[in-house]
């Protein structure tokens, strides 16, 4: 089983846990497992076509999963995941 | 975070906002300044790196914290969000958009953005005086 770190704002939809285990022997497997225990985090990191939103990074321990394998990239127990969106801005468009 | 955005001067700073949560009421207790990575000019653009994120969500759990949000700089122009800022938002967070105009603060705003990224709600936002 890995781990999954849940960020705070996503905890409500993960029965208040900052930490998940859930079984997988990919990194894909595990967010199925982990989405499919908790669907209404499934809407928040997964658009409407099943794709991670744009603006959600997916990190095997130090490590962004598109620079790995991306969802097949193998998870074993002694690892963890985290979610992380991708934050930008800026003054100019008002 | 006014220091941070009044040293970092004519370009926009950002960091992370790490507190607690109760309820509604978010407070921030610890400002995590990060690197501004935009390529380019940073004077109207700020871009933070996912890993630099990462290290400020670990930071907020060893110290049984959360992480709340992320603010950055408006330098000579007002604190609104802009489209810029919305479409490369994230729903789960507050913003905070700090306005420095001539080097100096001069006013501030928090934002929550949507899921869509269509629609940013401002947020009651207080801050001590001194």
């Amino acid at each position: 089983m890995a781990r999954i770190l849940i960020p705070t704002p996503l905890r409500q939809f993960a029965e208040k846990q900052d930490t998940v285990e859930a079984a997988g022997a990919t990194v894909g497997e595990v967010l199925i497992a982990l989405t499919v225990r908790y669907p209404d985090l499934k809407k928040q990191i997964y658009n409407d076509e099943g794709k991670l939103r744009s603006f959600v990074n997916v990190y095997l321990n130090d490590d962004d999963i598109r620079y790995l394998n991306k969802d097949a990239t193998p998870v074993s127990a002694s690892d963890t995941l985290s979610i992380v969106p991708s934050i930008a801005g800026g003054a100019r468009g008002i | 975070m006014v220091n941070h955005a009044q040293v970092t001067y004519p370009n926009e700073c950002c960091g992370a906002m790490i507190g607690t949560i109760d309820g509604d009421q978010k407070t921030v207790v610890h400002a995590l300044a990060l690197d501004n990575a935009a390529e380019g000019p940073q004077a109207a653009f700020y871009q933070l790196r996912p890993e630099d994120l990462l290290r400020a969500d670990r930071e907020a759990r060893e110290r049984k914290m959360d992480l709340i949000g992320i603010y950055h700089s408006h330098p000579d122009c007002g604190a609104y969000f802009s489209e810029t800022d919305l479409k490369n938002s994230c729903p789960w967070y507050s913003f905070v958009v700090l306005s420095i105009q001539n080097a100096r603060f001069d006013h501030a705003n928090s934002w929550l953005p949507n899921a869509e990224q269509t629609h940013a709600e401002k947020e009651e936002l207080t801050w001590p005086e001194s």
